[in-house]
């Protein structure tokens, strides 16, 4: 009885720390999915620009000695710009029917972004500051992160506000017109290009909270975590279900604790094969994602 | 000078007019600090040499070491393989000088020839010095492979001895370690839990069956017991395994490790407050990348390593080297002692350096460098054991201290 | 002479892994599969040489069988899913092939010595064709006796109804299979072939690398594999070598002097590339100038 209690425990507060650092996850899928659903296409660049953003907030913190909250505006400001970037270099020119050279450019945004990371800090990982870094609540046998709480409440300040945009204001509404017939959308007087440069830019702004999340969350920086973060993002957004924000969300959640649950029973070899094998059954099973949208894009 | 010319033997042939090296090593990618690194120790070492007189060929004339380059082999095998045969085909270089990575090492090492003299194979026959590639089992991969590595097996059996009578109240251990880097995980199942354990240190992780101090015994177990304290070297959330290791309540906590992942788990270990009385790591995190990455998570543990600034030649070193843009740590160090090694295998032999001689040069060069037993390093004599291949060097215990890597322990002294 | 001809093997392998991925692309697929079919073929080949000590004509087949195989049961379930999906599924199953690997341990003693897979360790000594005496030279002949065997089933695909089939699929799936073509069909043989082609290119890999390991076998890879065809263009086979001959040949090799600004400068190119010739740098204008070219 005695071991069934503990082991309900620690299941417990692995799942809950899971889905605390789920939250990382989610952001990542929000982005992927926000572009997927305004243009029908993957940028590939996009978690490298989340974690390039984190860099130069961690840059700009440290040359001016700023208080950490300023890491996080200036991650999100300087992604914003990424995003905006990206979408000029590998989207704005590329005919809209072509998927492949749009994601070719976008993998060459990943490489360069790579590269400029390992040229300037020559490939050390670098110490990144937590708000409430000391903060470990213990309530009973359960023990709670400070800063995964704030990280978690950062993401869900930052879906509010992207979900009061899309749907409060005329710009959100010319996102989604855009998404939803880009032609129709023209035809009413909304410019795709800037809207969808917007899109774009709301994503980074996205990326950059997420990618000085991440940093915050494990504690440094380091240009191995942009491959893996990309992935990661790609498999929660397609498992939320391509271009629906509250899918990503759930499944950036689900997905954390999913991933951490079977880390803690099967071990480190087998954790992301399960990962990889709960992709598979949605793709075989539900391949639209947990909130399927009527509209499938091709 | 006319005299000195026409005394000289009719079938003498002079020397080349310098003594060529090509080296290689990570100049791009994730680690790129290891080429950089490397790449200032050794063309420091050289101007070093050049600046006392140079190198004394076969005919008894000194000349200069040149590095003809210093190529970027971003620590990826196929790219290492074409600058290996790059500089055995098209360049007049003696030696390759590089790398750093193991997983590289035991690729460029299956491409040489295996046992020299052997005319059926038909591998590359030009002498590979590496400047560290720490992994058990590449040294009989070939004869013409030769790496300037710490023994680690020697290291931490050492280490555990000393931390026997330096920490008396240390008795139980556990650790995790990367599974997904061969060098890491291999090293922590084989050899520093095995000397632990050797030391009379009680492991407090999973029950293992087989544990032992014979190295290598119950690896296999070890692994399979404690598959949920393990991580894999980009990963971004140690709570589980953070978690288990502080269920355990041991004494010591071995964390083996490169610097990204080491980094991480140790802020885990701070956040979880599990504050363990010793902390050890993998000899490739004691560098500036760990303190880099997680200055006050670290603070206190203890890894053994090849360099530390401890005796006037290393302190010498490190301040030339750092004036040429580079770090001197375990890694480069040895980038530093190729060069004396070279000088020193070059004048055991009759090298002409002259594009006539070349084979006939490397091979002699092969040879010698395989028959010295010992060499002047930068902290105390490197040594090679002439029938395995393996090589041995000096090595301290350093350990963060207030943020700055210190030495614990000098075992030498 | 040894370091050209190691080039040229490299060329020829990384233009079979480009020219796995053309025939799929073609159909409009994006898969970043290949790098899990290139790991399976170098494993497959690389045991069956060390471990089975086969010659290494039949086990370079054989991985070849055995990834062919493997990408058309993969095949099925992975080409139901749609188009940028399908791009997750298949850096889903490259990850997956390749944790299979760093878990694979199949250790043998022969003479003494302990040989195989060793997990996360790899697999070392792959030496067939040093222990065998092959000259480079020869090892050459022999890898690029099969490189012009697949660039010449590619081109005889292009020049045939087969590839009027796969770009007909490609250009618009909805009329092409109201003219009867079975799509399913067409895209699983699509699949198919490029696995093996890259079992094929991958048991080779391994006896010039002489050493495998989880590390080789990344998304990377498989987005290198798609690069090649994107960039050298989907209208002919030349496009590829080509674009392989630039990125390996002057990029990674000819400006090694510049260390990581190889990578900066091939981002660049790759985002410059597509943005000023999406379609390829061989696509169906620039053939129609070279073909007028060539007549006058």
């Amino acid at each position: 009885m005695e071991d069934f209690l503990y082991e309900a425990v620690e299941i417990i507060q692995t799942i809950w720390d899971g889905i605390l650092f789920g939250s990382t996850y989610a952001l990542i899928g929000i982005g992927f999915t926000l572009i997927f659903g305004a243009m029908g296409k993957l940028n590939m660049a996009y978690a490298a620009a989340a974690i390039a953003g984190a860099y130069v907030g961690l840059a700009v913190s440290m040359f001016f000695d700023a208080p950490i909250i300023m890491v996080f505006a200036v991650s999100a400001t300087f992604s914003t710009f990424m995003g905006y970037l990206v979408y000029q270099s590998c989207f704005r020119f590329i005919p809209t029917n072509n998927h492949l050279a749009a994601l070719m450019a976008s993998v060459g945004g990943l490489f360069l972004i790579d590269e400029i990371i390992v040229h300037t800090t020559l490939g050390s990982p670098m110490n990144f500051p937590a708000l409430f870094e000391d903060a470990y609540f213990e309530i009973g046998p359960f023990g709670i992160r400070g800063d995964l709480l704030f990280v978690f409440f950062i993401g869900i300040v930052s879906t509010v506000l992207l979900l009061y945009v899309l749907y409060k204001t005329r710009l959100g509404m010319a996102t989604r017109a855009v998404a939803q017939q880009d032609v129709a959308a023209q035809l009413c007087g909304i410019n795709i290009h800037r809207t969808n440069s917007i899109t774009f830019s709301i994503a980074g702004f996205l990326g950059g909270i997420a990618g000085a999340m991440t940093a915050a969350a494990v504690g440094i920086l380091s240009p191995v975590m942009t491959v893996p973060l990309t992935i990661k993002g790609l498999i929660v957004t397609v498992i939320g279900g391509l271009g629906s924000i509250p899918g990503a969300i759930i499944a950036g959640l689900f997905v954390g604790a999913f991933e951490n649950f079977f880390l803690y029973i099967r071990g480190i070899d087998e954790r992301d094969m399960y990962v990889v094998g709960l992709l598979f059954i949605f793709l075989i099973f539900r391949p639209n994602g947990i909130f399927s949208k009527t509209i499938n894009r091709d | 000078m006319l005299l000195i010319a026409l005394s000289i033997p009719q079938s003498a042939i002079s020397a080349g007019h310098s003594l060529k090296v090509l080296g290689w090593g990570a100049k791009s990618g994730p680690l790129k600090s290891f080429g950089v690194n490397s790449e200032a120790a050794l063309r420091s070492a050289v101007a070093e040499i050049n600046a006392a007189g140079g190198v004394r060929m076969g005919d008894g004339s000194m000349v200069p070491m040149e590095v003809i380059g210093y190529e970027d082999s971003a620590c990826k095998k196929d790219e290492a393989i074409a600058i290996l045969r790059k500089t055995a085909s098209t360049t007049d270089a003696i030696v390759g000088m590089g790398t750093t990575c193991s997983g590289v090492c035991q690729a460029m090492f299956g491409v040489l020839q295996k046992k020299r003299g052997d005319t059926s194979d038909s591998g590359v026959q030009m002498p590979i010095l590496a400047d560290t590639c720490i992994r058990p089992g590449l040294a009989k991969i070939s004869d013409w492979s030769f790496r300037n590595v710490p023994n680690e097996i020697t290291m931490y059996d050492e280490l555990f001895k000393w931390i026997r009578t330096a920490y008396p109240n240390v008795k139980t251990f556990t650790g995790g370690s990367e599974t997904d880097q061969g060098h890491s995980f291999i090293t922590y199942t084989a050899i520093i839990v095995q000397m632990a354990v050797k030391h009379g240190f009680e492991w407090v992780g999973p029950q293992v069956p087989e544990l032992g101090p014979k190295v290598k015994q119950g690896m296999k177990e070890l692994q399979a017991a404690a598959k949920s304290q393990h991580w894999l070297m980009g990963d971004t959330n140690y709570t589980v395994q953070a978690r288990k290791i502080k269920k355990q309540n041991a004494d010591m906590v071995i964390v083996a490790s490169h610097p990204f992942s080491a980094c991480g788990f140790m802020k885990e270990m701070k956040r979880q407050r599990i504050k363990p009385k010793l902390m050890v790591g993998l000899t490739s995190s004691a560098s500036q990348e760990t303190l880099n990455g997680c200055m006050s998570a670290a603070e206190g543990i203890i890894i053994p390593t090849g360099f530390a600034p401890i005796t006037s030649e290393a302190k010498k070193a490190n301040s030339i080297v750092s004036k040429a843009g580079g770090f001197l740590d375990l890694h480069s160090a040895a980038a530093w002692e190729n060069a004396y090694l070279v000088k020193h295998a070059v004048e055991r032999t009759s090298i002409m350096g002259k594009p006539s001689t070349l084979q006939e040069d490397r091979r002699k060069f092969r040879n010698a460098l395989a028959s010295i037993t010992s060499q002047n390093g930068l902290i105390g004599h490197l040594t090679r054991d002439g029938s395995t291949g393996e090589a041995s060097k000096p090595y301290v215990y350093v350990q963060v201290v207030n943020g700055k890597w210190e030495v614990v322990h000098d075992p030498s002294s | 002479m040894d370091f050209y001809l190691n080039l040229i093997n490299t060329i020829g392998i990384h233009t079979m892994l480009g020219l796995s991925a053309y025939l799929l692309l073609q159909t409009g697929q994006l898969s970043l599969a290949q790098a899990g079919f290139f790991a399976v073929g170098s494993y497959t080949a690389a045991i069956l040489t060390v471990i089975f000590q086969w010659n290494i004509i039949p086990s370079v087949l054989a991985a070849m069988l055995v990834s062919g195989f493997l990408a058309f049961l993969v095949g099925f379930p992975a080409l139901r899913v749609k188009g940028l999906m399908l791009v997750v599924a298949t850096i889903a199953f490259s990850e997956f092939v390749r944790m299979f690997f760093y878990n694979l341990k199949w250790r043998v003693t022969r003479n003494g010595e302990e040989i195989g897979p060793d997990g996360t360790m790899g697999f070392a000594e792959i030496r067939y064709f040093s222990d065998n005496g092959w000259s480079n030279l020869e090892v050459t002949f022999f890898l690029w006796a099969f490189v012009i065997l697949i660039m010449g089933f590619i081109w005889w695909s292009d020049q045939s109804r087969t590839g009027a089939v796969l770009r007909a699929v490609g250009e618009d799936e909805l009329a092409a299979s109201s003219v009867g073509i079975n799509l399913t069909v067409v895209k699983v043989s699509a699949m198919t072939a490029g696995g093996f082609i890259a079992g094929l290119s991958g048991g080779l890999y391994a006896h010039q690398v002489t050493s495998l390991d989880h590390h080789s076998f990344t998304v990377l890879l498989g987005t290198f594999a798609i690069a090649y065809p994107i960039l050298g263009g989907l209208s002919n086979v030349f496009g590829t070598l080509v674009a392989v001959i630039f990125i390996q040949g002057l990029l990674v090799e000819g400006l090694r002097f510049i260390g990581d600004w190889r990578m900066i400068l091939f981002g660049i190119l790759i985002v410059l590339a597509m943005n000023f010739k999406p379609l390829g740098l061989f696509d169906k204008q620039t053939m129609d100038i070279i073909k007028k070219a060539v007549r006058v």
